[in-house]
């Protein structure tokens, strides 16, 4: 157990899912109300470092191409100072600046997710119930990932899926270890927010 | 209702299960049934990752297959049930339940199954799963171009919309020719299919 523990990401030693949760609510307004771009740019880079650190792998090409095709289909509208121009297309500043800013939010916004969201949070009521049955379900069918055989897939899910699931059957609520947050957890909720939120007010906006 | 009762020194065999008349589901069967395939919708889409991707977008669909079987199985509002089940758990797992993707996920997932559950019931033994996957797909696909456009690229990105639809066709057809395989040739799904022919 407590080897496990240890190689639990930062964010899922420190903090309880729920805190976890409204960390990410506090932080997604103080991100959108951001003026500055290379204040956002920064921001990105640093939920991009919270969602590793809650165990996510960030795959940076995926979100590179994002940002590149938000500003070029962006760029087809032109609007404001001509920069430069490429064959019949006029790069202008209004339409560059804004896809940029588009896609930097588009990609912030999905960190901010992938930092404060874990599979151990429980949506309230029944639905968070029936969310619950889902996982432990879900956690028994990856067991029987590596049995299944290509060359006979049907008859190889076939056998897993017998073992897992007869109607008529049911089995017992699997409840993970309750987490709760921790001194440092709160601080480093504390120092976030108020860092995030303090950069609305200090930043100046660019492009004016 | 008679739902069937676990014996006390553990559970009925398959071949119990298999054999013979069965009773009609309760209601708390159906719901246990559908978080079951909600955890098979996860795993066929962490399968997906396996498959190489010809755009960083594109998705194969393969954790439709679930709602497809389901559709044949159980009534309208747990196929919809269902479907909630399998964009919330997407993106509590990989945490994306704040973001753009959910509502992708959610617009998408949803377009797909009004419109198959649509298919199904006008066309009913007429149509196959594959017929029902692709316009599911297709439903998918529009619905997520037109939030992109919408929210993201700006209306120029139409001019992606024929190749978009075009790979949604051609991956509801082979989850299609799946979803029709596994459903005359699975044993477990033989035994389900009984069970719940009752209900």
């Amino acid at each position: 157990m407590a080897t496990s523990q240890r190689r639990d990401p930062f964010m899922a030693r420190h903090f309880a899912p729920q805190h976890l949760f409204l960390t990410g609510a506090l932080l997604i307004p103080a991100f959108l109300f951001q003026p500055n771009l290379f204040v956002r740019v920064g921001q990105v880079l640093l939920f991009a470092q919270l969602a590793t650190a809650n165990g996510k792998r960030i795959k940076w090409i995926y979100f590179v191409v994002m940002v590149s095709s938000v500003t070029v289909f962006n760029l087809f509208t032109p609007f404001g100072e001509i920069l430069f121009t490429v064959g019949p297309l006029s790069i202008t500043r209004g339409a560059l600046q804004s896809g940029l800013e588009k896609g930097v939010t588009i990609v912030g916004l999905v960190f901010v997710s992938l930092a404060s969201i874990r599979p151990d949070l429980r949506l309230p009521g029944r639905l968070g119930g029936m969310i619950g049955r889902v996982f432990y379900y879900f956690e028994r069918v990856i067991e029987g990932k590596k049995r299944i055989r290509p060359r006979r897939l049907i008859e190889s899910l076939d056998e897993i899926l017998f073992e897992l699931y007869r109607p008529g059957e049911r089995r017992a609520e699997a409840d993970g270890p309750l987490r709760s947050t921790t001194t440092l957890g709160y601080a480093a909720m504390a120092m976030l927010v108020g860092l995030n939120w303090a950069l609305v007010f200090l930043a100046s906006p660019i492009g004016t | 209702m008679n739902a069937v009762q676990p014996t006390p020194s553990g559970q009925p065999t398959p071949s119990e299960r298999l054999s013979g008349a069965q009773p009609a589901p309760q209601r708390a069967e159906l719901l246990e049934f559908i978080a079951f395939m909600g955890a098979l919708c996860l795993f066929f889409s962490t399968l997906e990752y396996l498959f190489p991707k010809p755009f960083p977008f594109f998705r194969l669909g393969l954790a439709n297959l679930p709602v497809l079987i389901a559709m044949k199985l159980v009534p309208m509002r747990y196929v919809l049930l269902l479907v909630l089940l399998k964009v919330l758990g997407h993106g509590l797992i990989n945490g994306t339940l704040a973001s753009y993707v959910f509502l992708f996920s959610f617009g998408g997932s949803f377009a797909s199954v009004f419109v198959m559950l649509g298919v199904y019931r006008l066309a009913g033994r007429h149509i196959s799963l594959v017929g029902i996957s692709v316009f599911g797909a297709i439903a998918s696909n529009v619905v997520q171009i037109y939030l992109s456009v919408t929210f993201i690229f700006g209306l120029t990105a139409w001019v992606i919309a024929p190749l978009f639809v075009g790979l949604g066709v051609f991956s509801g057809v082979l989850v299609g020719l799946f979803a029709q395989q596994f459903y005359e040739q699975s044993r477990w799904l033989e035994g389900i299919r009984g069970y719940f022919a009752a209900s």
